[in-house]
């Protein structure tokens, strides 16, 4: 095989300016820089500013439309595949870190990012748009600063803007999480990809359970056991939770994401019959009981009520917590450093990073940034 | 079910049953001749006056007939008995009838002195007093009729004023048991009361080895019921020996009684007493049984020729308390124990009944044509296929029928003129709906010779897409056994919970299976929490409808505040915050009504059904035992107390823990390579044949950049995307003279890789950097590499270098093909790779 010819005897050295921004670029756009770029932003970190280069490295197009997509693909269906099409979630992302947003809002916004002139045109009930991006992005001409453009879910989905709540309100999200089932995957693979934990880490069997549904058997196998022990810690939690996603349903008929404002969805009472004296929900109010108890380690922001309706309003308690902060640069850190964080000097750039993440503006750019220079390697 | 109430000037009624109003039928609502009704064993023809009325008719044939037996109760209370009361004399049907008549509560037929008096341990003709008692209230409740079911109505009786008492729990460590208790059942028990015993009998209380953890914790945990800590004479374990001889190990029982009963003495002087926190708002307390009795429901039963309820709780056999003669009791055998609350737990075990007394299914189906087979049952997972849950047969292949589960589903096989022996083609229900779930469920699955069969589960239709409707039952075999939870071979084991069966020889309507549905499985108890003192509301409680749930579970479900005294009017009573406690403590887990927030206000409250709290139901974990455990309320508010609750705890967060060390270089991954060949060529990866080659290999690319996850495969894909990339950029001219100004694409091999630096160079300049970057690989050793591909190994004959190869035509062509692996071999490299 010709092309596995054994090209590897790399020669050890320490790594200088010169390497350390060619790793930051590889980092954060996954492909060598021009020799010209090298130069730049060696010459940047030689002059003890290295965070400038690597924010240089994050506007090459490939950040966006190779970095990001796959940073973000994973989080938009139920297997974690980074293999799938381009879709509104992954373009919600790319677009929030593109114009410097304030990355939070990832669970609240009324924000959909298209592709300028791509046709055909951005539908609720396809996704044909964003694989006709995904094409356009690989051509060598095409900028993403300026061919991905901002306009809201509400303008072409079936949601009123209050409706909205940035990626759980997507298309492809509610096609991977509120498709059948009971709405919890879609609580669930969001506390997956954006707080980095899943129901098991965040049980907790001494809270009330008073809002499990009825289609959670309280006897598993006639074993109530399994359902004191284990099932309520976390339906307990997490019902009233996802209580927010009431009204909400994809419908693989039409392909498009429905909304029936006062109506809760039909999903909500699957197996009644299973334990007829659970909650039967009556709207899409929701609670936040992991406010107290172990999960107040969580971090909660003591400025919000912990309770409302809809999806938004959930999407905000999540996203001005600790954990959603520590999450979005534990996950930065992952993909730039190539490894998770592991040792007390990893943790204390962790803290140093959430910290600046979280009081300057949810700017994810600056995670990587920052994740790329701790990690160029010395 | 739901409740209402009917408050009287002394006292109050929960009337039961109101949502049933509509409902045809009720239990024995037809009077009518019950299948198999009309005599105990050996009971001679009546030969006296007719019935003087038709409630006398009723009386005759359903109790009269089955009692007056000489093996029943006719034995004594005969005219050749002479034991007074006489109403199993045999001379006159009237004067029986008179006899009888004190002795039943036809509004309350599990209330009549008779029921009471057989259950109570008189003279039952059977092993358990309590199936016996059963069968006497099946009977009495069939002579009934409407009376019995029309209008029930359950007194909500004041229990015992108590406050929560101090009480010992068992400790969840295994040593006290282990070291005082378990020896004594190990020496004395084990030889039935172990798994392992080849005259195994559940409970397995004395399971063994010695020393084996999880032995002795099966052992502990199916002891404790039979334990009393706060009064070890009083456990089931000493008065089984002392007052009822059973199996005692010396000739002198009591002695034996007094070894147990000091073993769990010195068990229960080492346990601390659990004591009710002070500063707690608490209601009065009480047990599971010092509640008043909610049972018994509206099942409709006008048809049902055989009934299991499972209500003994231990021995070997399960009896048929149908009334309808001959009894189809069942023999346990294998692996299957008794569950809490009434019910059987299977795991490879089975119940079995006689061939003979099977033959009862026989006889009075095919004289209908036509049945039901009803259960409630809790399969134990979803994965378990082919599973036998009821059936009358032969074996594995030669049924008269049987309902199974197969996966999600239940399957009903059934003989008919048109099936094969085993029942095929069965009827399922719908896979994709996944409607058999492992919690509890109550199926029935109906026979119809004209519409075929059909399955209801929760009340629901779920299948009538019968592959082979109806038919005539002419080709049953009377010779088949009724089992339940296997296959009579003992080869189709399933695994899960029954905790009732009934077979009907009618269909059951819609109606009917929805009537036994809600009538639900299991008795069930009204629990009144006195809180008066907390109130001051004169006989006031908190009432909660209880059962217990499964073996290891209480259900507290729907409470609601009410005074038995009809005149009160509570005013303003705010309650908040309400937690079940058990002995001494607030159960750590299912508190469904700690956020409870409500005000009982005159105009809400209603004297005759109290005012709902609320529609929950929740599930508390069981401790010592229904018998034993002592439940009370707590509020954080009620009245004009209160109690200031601590925030549950917040733990310190956990103790980072250090990962391994890991390399801080990985590979690129599949876009980034497709991004990086494009970057490095110039070639557009949307070129039409590096784009096809892109979607074929994509996923073939590593997905991930961790270095060990690096596979042979992934190399091989990487290989194909760099040739791919490479074949683009040097067929096209334009961009080759670009990428490669000084490379004569037009010679022979020989000149053009005489020029070879003007083909490397901007390649290697790309890859390892102008001013040549340390971490990449050293250019002079890649060079040399090139060169050796090119020009071949100097003195190995099989390696003469690809300028060399014979046999080919060293045209343009050729250059170019040479230059494509020059390419390939530097873009597919690690030097490309790594990041």
């Amino acid at each position: 095989m010709l092309a596995a010819a054994t090209i590897g005897a790399a020669s050890a050295a320490l790594a200088g300016p010169r390497e350390q921004a060619q790793r930051i670029h590889d980092r954060l756009t996954g492909v060598p820089p021009s020799d010209a770029v090298l130069n730049q932003m060696a010459t940047h970190i030689a002059n003890g500013h290295p965070l400038d280069a690597a924010l240089l490295a994050t506007h090459d197009r490939h950040f966006y439309t190779v970095t990001l997509k796959n940073f973000a693909a994973p989080w938009t269906n139920r297997d974690q595949n980074p293999f799938v099409p381009l879709n509104d979630y992954t373009t919600l992302v790319i677009g929030l870190v593109k114009d410097d947003e304030p990355f939070d809002q990832i669970l609240y916004a009324d924000v959909l990012y298209v592709g300028a002139g791509v046709t055909p045109p951005p539908s609720a009930t396809s996704n044909a748009h964003y694989e006709a991006l995904e094409r356009r992005m690989l051509d060598p001409g095409f900028d993403p600063e300026t061919g991905l453009q901002r306009t809201t879910q509400s303008s072409v989905y079936p949601l009123p803007p209050n409706a909205t709540a940035g990626a759980m309100t997507t298309r492809a999200a509610a096609e991977a999480f509120f498709i059948a089932g009971t709405n919890r995957a879609m609580f669930r693979f969001t506390l997956i990809n954006h707080m980095c934990m899943d129901l098991e880490q965040v049980q907790d069997t001494s809270i009330v359970p008073d809002r499990i549904r009825q289609d959670v058997s309280r006897s598993p196998g006639g074993d109530s056991r399994v359902f004191n022990n284990s099932c309520i810690g976390c339906h307990a939690g997490m019902d009233p939770l996802v209580q927010a996603f009431a009204y909400y349903d994809f419908d693989p008929d039409t392909g498009s994401i429905e909304y029936t404002p006062g109506i809760v969805q039909p999903k909500y009472f699957n197996n009644a019959e299973t334990f007829p004296d659970g909650y039967v929900t009556p709207d899409d109010s929701w609670d936040n009981y992991w406010r107290e108890g172990r999960n107040a380690l969580l971090g909660w922001d003591p400025s919000l009520p912990g309770s409302g309706q809809g999806a938004k309003s959930m999407g905000q308690e999540l996203a001005a917590s600790d954990a959603f902060a520590q999450c979005q640069v534990e996950k930065v850190f992952q993909a730039v450093c190539l490894r998770p964080p592991a040792d007390a000097a990893d943790r204390a750039q962790i803290d140093t990073m959430t910290a600046s993440f979280k009081n300057g503006g949810y700017n994810l750019r600056n995670v990587f940034a920052q994740s790329a220079v701790y990690c160029m390697g010395d | 079910m739901q409740h209402g109430v009917r408050a009287g000037a002394t006292a109050l009624a929960v009337m039961l049953a109101a949502a049933l109003a509509g409902c045809s039928g009720g239990s024995g609502a037809d009077v009518e001749e019950l299948p198999g009704s009309g005599g105990g064993t050996g009971s001679a023809t009546y030969n006296g006056p007719p019935p003087a009325t038709p409630d006398v008719q009723a009386f005759k044939i359903s109790l009269f007939d089955n009692v007056r037996a000489p093996n029943r109760c006719g034995a004594c209370h005969s005219l050749d008995g002479g034991q007074s009361p006489l109403f199993a004399r045999s001379d006159d049907v009237n004067l029986a009838y008179a006899e009888a008549n004190p002795l039943v509560n036809l509004t309350s037929p599990g209330d009549s002195p008779m029921v009471l008096k057989v259950l109570g341990g008189h003279n039952c003709w059977l092993t358990s007093d309590e199936a016996c008692a059963d069968i006497l209230e099946t009977w009495i409740t069939n002579w009934a009729g409407e009376l019995a079911t029309g209008g029930r109505e359950i007194e909500l009786e004041p229990p015992p004023l108590r406050d929560p008492g101090e009480s010992k729990s068992f400790p969840a460590d295994v040593t006290l048991f282990e070291t005082h208790v378990y020896p004594v059942l190990r020496a004395h028990c084990a030889t039935c009361h172990s798994a392992s015993s080849t005259t195994r009998q559940s409970p397995f209380f004395a399971e063994g080895p010695e020393g084996d953890p999880l032995a002795v914790q099966a052992a502990y945990d199916a002891a404790k019921a039979r334990i009393d800590l706060d009064d070890p004479a009083a456990s089931r374990f000493v008065v089984r020996l002392r007052e009822e001889s059973h199996n005692c190990w010396t000739a002198d029982c009591g002695a034996d009684a007094d070894v147990m009963e000091d073993a769990i003495r010195a068990f229960a002087n080492n346990v601390p007493l659990t004591s009710v926190d002070p500063a707690l708002l608490t209601s009065k307390a009480l047990t599971l049984y010092e509640g008043t009795i909610a049972a018994g429901g509206n099942r409709y039963e006008a048809n049902q020729i055989a009934l299991w309820e499972f209500k003994t709780g231990q021995g070997g056999t399960a009896f048929d308390t149908s009334g309808v003669e001959p009894a189809m009791d069942l023999t346990l055998s294998g692996a299957v124990e008794w569950f809490g609350g009434w019910g059987l737990a299977f795991s490879g075990g089975k119940a079995q009944a006689s061939t003979t007394a099977s033959r009862k299914l026989y006889e009075q189906i095919l004289a209908t044509g036509e049945y039901s087979v009803e259960a409630w049952v809790a399969p134990g997972n979803v994965v378990q296929e082919d599973a036998r849950i009821v059936s009358y047969s032969a074996g594995e292949m030669q049924r008269n029928f049987n309902l199974g589960q197969n996966m999600y589903d239940y399957e009903f096989f059934v003989r008919t003129e048109t099936s094969d022996e085993n029942g095929n083609p069965q009827l399922s229900t719908p896979s994709a709906d996944e409607v058999l779930q492992a919690t509890l469920q109550h199926v029935v699955a109906t026979f119809d010779p004209v519409e075929g069969r059909k399955i209801y589960v929760n009340g629901e239709l779920v299948a009538d897409q019968d592959p082979a409707p109806g038919g005539l039952l002419t080709s049953w075999d009377d010779t088949f056994a009724f089992v339940l939870g296997n296959e009579v071979s003992g080869m189709k084991p399933w695994t899960g919970v029954i905790r009732l069966v009934a077979i009907h020889n009618r269909v059951l309507t819609p109606e009917q299976i929805v009537q036994n549905f809600e009538a639900g499985v299991g008795e069930k108890f009204f629990l009144l929490f006195g809180v008066e003192h907390l109130t001051n509301v004169p006989q006031s409680y908190v009432v909660f409808e209880a059962a217990q749930f499964d073996s290891y579970a209480y259900l507290f479900r729907k409470p609601f505040f009410i005074s038995l005294d009809g005149s009160v009017e509570p005013g303003s009573v705010p309650i908040r915050g309400i937690r079940i406690g058990l002995n001494g403590a607030e159960s750590p887990v299912g508190q469904a009504y700690g956020k409870l927030s409500t005000t009982i206000t005159s105009a809400d409250y209603d004297p005759a059904t109290g005012q709902l709290l609320s529609t929950l139901g929740t599930v508390v974990p069981l401790e010592k035992g229904p018998e034993s455990d002592e439940f009370f309320l707590t509020f954080d508010a009620i009245g004009g107390l209160t109690y200031n609750r601590p925030p549950l705890p917040t733990p310190a967060p956990p103790a980072p823990v250090d990962l391994p060390e890991m390399a801080d270089i990985g590979v690129r991954t599949f876009d980034e390579i497709n991004a990086t060949m494009a970057a490095i060529t110039g070639v557009d990866p949307n070129h039409p044949d590096v784009r096809a080659t892109f979607d074929t290999v994509r996923q073939s690319l590593p997905a991930i950049p961790t270095l060990e996850a690096v596979l042979a495969s992934h190399q091989v894909a990487i290989a194909q995307l760099a040739i791919e990339y490479c074949n683009a950029l040097i067929e096209n001219p334009t961009l080759r003279a670009q990428k490669f100004p000084g490379f004569p694409f037009d010679q022979p091999p020989a000149a053009a890789f005489a020029s070879r630096d003007a083909l490397v160079d901007p390649l290697l300049d790309r890859m390892l950097g102008v001013v040549h970057l340390a971490t990449q690989p050293d250019r002079a050793f890649v060079e040399a590499e090139l060169g050796r591909l090119l020009d071949g190994i100097p003195g190995d004959t099989s390696r003469p270098g690809l300028i060399n190869t014979p046999g080919v035509t060293n045209d343009a062509s050729r250059t170019r093909t040479l230059a494509k692996a020059v390419c390939s071999a530097v873009l597919g490299s690690a030097a490309m790779l790594i990041q």
